[in-house]
Parts: C-alpha cells; structure tokens; sequence
C-alpha cells in the first residue's frame, strides 16, 4: 500500500517537472496541482465578469440606483458598516449575533438528533412513528412555524433559537438514522462476534461508524440554518445580519441590503470550508477503508 | 432427517452438529443451503472444511459462530467463539490497540489490564509496538494479524476462520498458516478452519471434512496423519514431505469426485 502510495507522489512528482520544462506534449495527464490553478483562474475570471457586468449596467442606469446599486456603492455601504453601522450595530457585531444564533441553534439540534437519529435508525417501530415526523419538519418553509413561535415565545431571544433548532434538527436525525442504518453489517458481525451487546453495538460500533454521514448531516443543518436565520430576525432581529437587511429595507437602503446578502454568502462559505476541515480531522478514516 | 445421527456426536466435543439444515430466502421459495449435516470437533482439534465455493461451507462456518439458524437439527457449540473472517474487519475509528481493547472490554477484562494485554496479544501475533497505529496504516496481512489478535483477546476456547488467509500474497499467507498453527497448538484452542484450497487443509488440519454443493453436506472426511514438529518452520517443513505430497494429491482428488458428484 505504502509503496504504491510512494510511486504515485514520484509519478505526480515528475508529471510536474514535465510540465514545467514543457516538454510533455505526447502524455496528457492532467496534473492536480495546475488543474487546480487552472479551475482558480477560472474562477477569479467569472468574478471579474460579474462586478464588470454589475458596474456596466449600473453605470448605464438601466434601473434607477436605488433599485440597483453599483459596485461603489455597495462598498461605500460595506466600509459605513464597519465603522458606523447601522441600526446602532456595526456589521460585524449583526454578522456575530447571527452566527451566535445559528451556533446555538445546531448545537440543540445536535443535541437532541443526533440521539434521536440513534434511536430511529435502530428502533423499528419508534422509526415507524418520528420518521414521517420528521420528514415533515423538513418540509415546512420556517416562515410558516414563526408566527406559532412568536404566540409562544413572545419576540426576544428564545423563538429564534427555536426556529433555528427546528430548521437544523430534521437534517441531523435523517443523517444520522439513515448512517446508523447502512452500517456495514461486516462490522456489525465482527462485533457481535467479540461479544458484543446490543448497547455496545450501538454505541460502540453504530455510532462511531455512522460518525462521517452525522457529521455531513451537521454540516448540512448549519446551512439549512443559514438559510433560516434571516427568517428568524425577520420580527425584533436587530442587532443580527437578517434584523439589519429588513430594517435597511424599510428604508430602501439597497446597498445595506446587498451588503448584508454578501456578508452572510461568504460568512457561510467560509464556516462551510472549516466545517469540511473538522470533518477531515475527526474521521480520518474516511475513504480509507 | 435422521435423527440416529445425533448418537455420533462425540460427547464433550467442543462443536457439534446433528442433522443441521440451514435455508436462505422466503419461507415460498427457500433455498437449501446445507443440508443434513453431522460433525463434530472435539477439544483442541484442527478440523478444516473445504470445498468448492457455494458448497455451503461459509454457512456452516456461520452457523457455528451464531450467525445463521438451523431450520432443522440440532447445534452445540461450546461458546465463546473467536471469529475471523476473510477481510479483516477492524474498526477505522480506533487504534490498532484499540481493535483489540474493544474485545477485552467486551470479555469484562479490567481496564487498566487492557493496554498490557493488548501488548502481549500483538507480540503474540508479531506486531508488538504497533498498538497505536491507525488500522488502515498497515498492510493487508498485518491487518489479518490484528484481527487475529482481537479475536483471541477473548480467550476463546474456539477459534472459526473463514478463509482468513484467501486474500493474502502467497509469501504472507504462508507466514500466517505457520503462525496460526503453531498458535493453536500453544494454545489448546479448537480450530474449524474454512478454505477451498487442498494445499491449505493438509497442511494445517489434523482432520480435513470435503463438502459437496447443490446442497451442501459433508461427503468425504480425510484423516491427516502427518508428524508435525512443533515450533517455528513447522507447517513449512511439511511441503517437503514425500507424505504431503501424496495426501494433498489424494484430498484434490476427492474433492475433484465430489464436485463432480
């Protein structure tokens, strides 16, 4: 294995160098490192269209700049952000109290379906009751429980957890039932051939192998929440990134608005991406075996 | 089924079977899989059971192990079995050592006397040092060791192993037949080994059984006389037996008639 392993990096190795002289024009293997260059500039290219496009039709005022800011504005909107804020909060402080919020909120969910998920995937007939359950959960729009939240939970602080654990739960269980499910039974027969019990098995072998699907399914509930957390800053949300767009909304401050869009796209790439990089660190395993 | 069968049964053997029929599928539409099956493994025994495959030997193998139930006749098993299987089986998410501490949890061994036994368990099997590796770190055969190893930790009293060596290069399988027999040997353990290679059953059963398919049964038991020494190149020493020689030719031959059958 190691040795194959070795052979591939020397091939890689001297794929590169033949690139580099330029000289390996009659085997076209593709190298790793320059196609991923390759896919950046492509990348980096697209995004220079796009604010080349925004600027042109903005410059040739096709709509009126309240509608459509340009660029400038939207930078202008961007810079005012972090110094002076707005609705009393500079945007970093709105962008800190969402990702509290969504933080929060998948971490109950976490709490509560990664346990539940357990029990599903292993309990027949509680998986006959709270699977649909929770496929329906998944289906409801978060807009449509908020008003129920609000009757409850009045408008501070605890509706828009709620919301937020509602939206990131059914993800989390599903992941986790349907892993718990899928384990290799190989695995599950070497257990019981140590002596292993139904606890243990679940715990023991269930559970840990089960651990890369739970941990996409996380992944997954903390963009769902993502998404929801505009929603759930749609009633009392400032100071928060979904609280700051409706009010710069209600002013038609347009570039606010689209200020506010960019700050939670990236802020989501970005937790995204080091989401992936835990997930790397705490199954190492993965696509190993 | 015959139920005069049971009276063959040895008493006090560590494994036996009277009259066993096993079927897969749908109660409409089952298949047989093994069917009238007798044998029995007495007390620190190597027996070996080989055959083509899908003669049902693998079955059998389960059926022992607790895996598979008997749709008819009678299985006694004194229990705990240790089990190996074709691959490896180890778990990605522990250790090396881990594997194995796993299976000493399990047999309720103490664990601050878990890591000294997980230690003298991978000496056992050549791999001491290596407790802390990752699983997938090692290659193939270290890995069977490592399931060998874990499957020992229990100390059981029977060891089943399913082809353990069939994925192996010839040189590591070699090296792994020797070790496995002179473990068994050290160890008292009982011993039901599958394979489907005759070179295999003669030079580690003292008793080889021949199945046939379609269904599979026992068809042919081979007593294998050979002296073995004990200790290191023992196994090894065998091939150059005139002897060897003559019994693996003799137990190809059956097996050829059986499958011809």
């Amino acid at each position: 294995m190691t040795t194959a392993h070795l052979k591939g990096r020397e091939e890689r190795r001297g794929q590169l160098q033949a690139t580099r002289t330029r000289r390996n024009t009659t085997t076209r293997r593709t190298n790793p490192r320059s196609t991923a260059a390759r896919w950046i500039a492509l990348r980096a290219t697209a995004l220079v269209v796009l604010l080349a496009a925004w600027q042109t039709v903005t410059a040739a005022e096709l709509w009126p700049r309240v509608l459509v800011p340009s660029p400038a504005d939207v930078w202008h909107a961007f810079t005012e952000g972090m110094t002076t804020g707005y609705s009393g909060h500079t945007l970093t402080e709105h962008l800190a109290v969402s990702l509290r919020r969504i933080g929060i909120g998948t971490g109950y969910a976490t709490l509560v379906g990664v346990p539940l998920g357990l029990v599903i995937g292993a309990v027949k007939p509680v998986a006959v009751v709270l699977e649909p359950a929770v496929t329906f959960l998944r289906t409801l729009p978060p807009l449509a429980y908020l008003s129920l939240l609000v009757i409850w939970f009045g408008i501070d602080e605890s509706p828009k957890i709620w919301l937020l654990v509602i939206a990131a739960l059914p993800p989390i269980a599903a992941a986790t039932a349907a892993a718990v499910r899928d384990v290799p039974g190989e695995l599950v027969e070497a257990a019981r051939a140590l002596g292993a019990g139904p606890v243990s098995l679940l715990l023991s072998v269930r559970l840990p192998a089960a651990l890369p699907e739970i941990l996409t399914g996380i992944r997954i509930a903390v963009g769902v929440a993502y998404t929801s957390v505009v929603a759930a800053e749609t009633i009392n949300g400032v100071p928060g990134i979904g609280g700051m767009i409706r009010d710069a909304q209600r002013y038609n401050q347009t570039a606010v608005v689209v200020v506010g869009i960019l700050a939670i796209g990236f802020s989501g790439i970005v937790l995204d991406a080091a989401l992936k990089g835990v997930e790397r660190i705490a199954v190492p395993w993965r696509g190993r075996t | 089924m015959p139920s005069s069968d049971v009276q063959e049964t040895a008493v006090g053997a560590d494994i036996a079977l009277a009259g066993v029929t096993v079927r897969y599928g749908s109660p409409k539409a089952p298949v047989t899989a093994v069917e009238d099956v007798t044998l029995s493994v007495g007390a620190g025994e190597f027996v070996v059971l080989v055959g083509p495959s899908g003669c049902g030997k693998t079955t059998l193998l389960r059926l022992v192990a607790g895996f598979e139930r008997a749709a008819a006749g009678e299985v006694d098993v004194r229990r705990a079995a240790g089990v190996v299987f074709q691959q490896p089986r180890l778990f990605p998410w522990r250790t090396v050592g881990g594997n194995i501490a796993f299976a000493l949890a399990r047999h309720g061994v103490p664990r601050d006397r878990r890591a000294t036994r997980v230690e003298e368990l991978l000496e056992l099997v050549g791999l001491g040092g290596t407790a802390r590796r990752r699983t997938w770190e090692l290659s193939g055969g270290q890995q069977q060791r490592v399931a060998i190893a874990r499957a020992l930790a229990g100390e059981p009293r029977i060891l089943l192993m399913d082809e353990p060596f069939a994925a192996l290069d010839a040189l590591t399988r070699e090296r792994l037949q020797e070790e496995v027999r002179s473990l068994a040997d050290a160890t008292g353990t009982t011993v039901l080994f599958v394979t489907h290679s005759a070179e295999e059953a003669v030079l580690l059963g003292s008793r080889v059984l021949v199945m046939a398919a379609g269904p599979g049964r026992i068809v042919a038991e081979v007593p294998v006389g050979l002296d073995r020494g004990a200790g290191a190149g023992a196994v090894a020493g065998l091939r150059a037996l005139p002897e060897f020689s003559r019994l693996r030719g003799e137990l190809a031959g059956v097996m050829r008639e059986a499958a011809g059958r």
